[in-house]
Formats: structure tokens, sequence, C-alpha cells
């Protein structure tokens, strides 16, 4: 038995991820046909907000704060980070305008699909391949006919791995570019 | 070992990144190019932006001087009149250029937001006089009006207006014809004017004239308006205009009642079945009983 790595864990993820852009897509179309594109304007401000508040689990994971069990924290990291990066997506809109802000949002996206791949692919996919190479073993296969058969699901799950590996380093890579936007934009705009 | 060599090479990347912001501010920075005026300042955020406070008309000012806009450019030479606007910079009320210019071309979100010039801004005296920047319509409603154009008008949009009929003058009108055109229908066809005899000035409907009270136009009275009302005048009527109906006739079936006042039919015949008159009009003139739903 395959585990069926990409059908059954990565499409989840990247239809998961396509659902973001989906939904930016629409919440701007239907600001640009009522012509209250201004609201986009203020978007980033909740946007970000959120995105702040999901940073409790990462604190919680590191030790940084106490407070809030890991697993709950996990699912509102998860929540409040893909709904306020959909804000800064709709905020962020189709204009390509400043250099630095489409960085941020850039940075801000492989963040999104970095921490999908953490939810979506690593954790079930361990599981997966862990739970055929025991069926396989049962089944009386020699190590190196496991090894043969579980090729490209081993592949795979490797390469999960290592993407994963990048989300704190592009968390780091969104948190100066955004921070680097909101300066320049309070640098040079005025609330009034 | 491998995870610090991709944390350091990500921190030198931002590192070059906010580097760029610093030396191409307008690229890495600015929300769209300046307007063609604005060339120069391309570089130079800070020559419009104060530093935390956005653009201040404090800095607008300081090279297109209040009494010269609309008139002069900021090198002194003079500006061509355009037509009949005046130059109203002067006439402010607040000075907030951003409120009406936005100089970053091209970024649609600042675009769409940007509000166009607005009446509220003015100073009350020059927002009363519309005349100085708008010409007045010469179609004919207008020609013949001489109130304020706020009676009718908004300052955010001409349309919609709210036009009263009382705004007019008498003459104007008495002549619903020069503003509306008479419908065709066959009632209306054959009337000429005096519309207010049916219709009042401030909807078309309802319309409350009901000829039945006055006299039931059935069977061979159901005639053409002018075969009793001669020459358009719904204020008269005369029962005299058919064959039947000839004076000598008339008075022939009168006089041997005794009655002489044979001009007002209608005071003793509301329908030709017979008389149930009484409080008709007098002489057949002056309909001053009509009434209203």
């Amino acid at each position: 038995m395959q585990a069926r790595l990409i059908r059954r864990e990565v499409l989840p993820f990247v239809l998961s991820l396509a659902a973001l852009v989906a939904a930016a897509l629409l919440i701007d179309a239907a600001l640009h046909l009522l012509d209250i594109v201004w609201i986009g304007r203020w978007l980033g401000i909740p946007g970000t907000l959120l995105i702040l508040a999901s940073t409790a689990y990462s604190l919680r994971k590191r030790k940084l704060i106490k407070a809030g069990k890991p697993a709950q924290l996990l699912r509102w990291h998860e929540y409040l980070a893909w709904l306020g990066s959909l804000l800064v997506l709709v905020h962020a809109g189709i204009h390509f305008n400043a250099i630095l802000a489409w960085l941020a949002v850039w940075a801000m996206l492989i963040n999104v699909g970095s921490g999908l791949t953490g939810k979506y692919l690593l954790a079930r996919s361990k599981r997966r391949l862990e739970i055929t190479r025991k069926q396989m073993r049962d089944q009386g296969l020699t190590p190196a006919q496991l090894a043969d058969r579980t090729y490209w699901d081993s592949l795979t799950f490797d390469m999960v791995k290592r993407w994963r590996v990048v989300h704190f380093p592009i968390t780091l890579a969104f948190a100066v570019l955004a921070i680097s936007h909101i300066v320049a934009t309070f640098l040079f705009w005025s609330w009034k | 070992m491998k995870r610090g060599w991709l944390f350091w090479t990500i921190v030198a990347n931002l590192l070059v990144l906010v580097g760029l912001a610093f030396a191409y501010p307008q690229l890495m920075i600015s929300p769209g190019p300046l307007v063609a005026g604005h060339t120069e300042l391309a570089t130079d955020c800070f020559a419009c932006h104060t530093a935390w406070q956005g653009s201040t008309a404090q800095k607008c000012t300081s090279c297109h001087a209040l009494p010269d806009i609309g008139l002069r450019t900021t090198k002194g030479t003079a500006l061509p009149q355009r037509g009949l606007k005046t130059s109203f910079h002067q006439q402010l009320s607040e000075q907030n250029c951003m409120a009406c210019h936005g100089d970053h071309a091209g970024p649609k979100l600042t675009k769409h937001s940007r509000k166009p010039f607005s009446h509220a801004l003015l100073q009350p005296a020059a927002k009363q006089d519309c005349e100085t920047c708008h010409a007045k319509p010469t179609n004919t409603m207008h020609s013949a009006l001489t109130v304020d154009c706020v009676q009718c008008h908004q300052t955010d949009a001409w349309k919609p207006a709210t036009f009263a009929h009382a705004t007019l003058a008498q003459t104007v009108l008495a002549r619903c014809e020069t503003c509306h055109k008479a419908p065709g229908d066959t009632l209306h066809s054959q009337i000429q004017g005096n519309c207010g005899q049916c219709h009042a000035s401030t909807a078309w409907k309802p319309v409350t004239f009901e000829h039945a009270k006055f006299f039931v136009l059935a069977r061979d009275h159901n005639a053409t308006c002018i075969t009793c009302h001669v020459g358009n005048d719904y204020s008269r009527y005369t029962c005299y205009g058919c064959h039947e109906h000839t004076p000598s006739n008339i008075w022939r079936k009168h006089d041997e009642e005794g009655i002489v006042n044979l001009e007002n039919c209608v005071k003793c015949h509301r329908s030709a079945s017979g008389e149930h008159g009484g409080g008709g009009r007098e002489g057949g003139k002056g309909r001053d009983g009509r009434e209203r739903d």
C-alpha cells in the first residue's frame, strides 16, 4: 500500500493556500465593484494586529510566555495568521506600487506557505509514512524492498521537512519587511 | 550549522533591502511616480513630507504662494485665463491641499479615495456666488429663473435637482408649454394651455377635475370639448354650440316657465336627462366650483 502523500496531503495543503489567495481576490473584486476600495487601505492595520496576536503560540512554544495550552494556541495561531494574512493581501491588492511593501507581501505568503506545510504535511505525512512502513513490515517485506517501495514518499517527506525549517527565518524576513513598510508609512503619512 | 547559515543569509539580504529603502526611496517606498510638475522632487521625499506628519499645507505653500495659485506659476509667470473659472484657492476656508491634491500618480487605492473639489472648503460668501465659477445654463427653464441655484441644486452634484414651480415668475408659471410638452392623447390634444385648471404644479397626477360634477358627458353630450368650450376657454361654456340647442329653441321651451336666464344652463341641468341642478356656474362663467380630491 502506497502512502500517496501527494494526493492525500500535498493537494489539501495547496488548496488551503489557494483558498487564501482566492478569498483575497474575491474580497478585492467586491471592494472594486462596490467602489469602496478605500476600505482596503485600512485593512493592513487589523491584518497586522491579527498576525501579531497569532504569534502567542510562537512565544509559548519558545517558553517566552507561560500562559495557554500549546495545542489550543496552535489552532489560534493557524486561524489568526490565515485571517490576518487574508486582510493584508486585500490591503495589498493587485497593485504594484512600492517594492518594499510587495516584498513584505511575498515574505508573508511564503511564511503562510511554510506554516501550512507544518500543519498539513509534516505531522500527517510522518504518521502516514510510519503506518505504511509498518504495514509493509507486517507483510514480511525486507528493508530493501520497503525502502524501494517508499522511495518517492520518503523523498517527498524529506523535502517537506526541509521546507518546514524555513518558517522561522521567513518569519524574520516578513517581520523586518513589514516593520519597514509600517515605519515608512508612518514617516511619510499622517492620520489626518 | 546549516540553519545558522540560512538565518544569516536572510539577515544579510534584509539589511541590503533596508539599505536600498534609504538609497532609493522613490522605488522602495513611494506609492507611485510624482505628477509631471514635481518630477525634479522625485528623490527628495522631504520636500513635500514632514517626518511623522505627512504632507502639510505649509510645505506646499512654501513654493505655491497662496495669492499666486491659479494666477501665476511658482516661477512668477502669469497663467493664461481658463474661461469663466477664476482662481478660487484664495477663497478657501482652510488650507488643506491634500483634501483635493495627491501628487503620487498611479496607485488606484489613493486615486479612488482622493476627493474631488469640495464646495465645503469654500468660504461662505464664495460658496453662495455660484456664477463666479459656473456658467448659468441657457435653456428656457433656467434663463427665466432669478432665484439662487441652491433653491434646486446641491453643491456636490448638479443632479438630482429639486425643482419648485414657486421659484418661477407668475408670467412664466402660466406658460407650462415652455417647459412641458402637451400630451398627445385625444383629450389633451383638444386643449391648449390652461393646464392649471386640472393639474397642480406639484405633480401631474392626481388630476382632480371631474366633468360629471358640472355636467355628465353622456350620449349626445359626449362631444368634442370645443363644442361647448369655444376657443379652448375652459373657464366658460355655452350650450348653443350644437344644432340641437339654438337660442330660439331654448327660449321657446323656457319662456312659458318664466325663466329668463338662459345662459347658465347647468344651474338647473347637470345632465341631459333632466333638471338636477343647483349651484352651477353663474351665467356660464367663472368655474370656481372645481374641487380637488
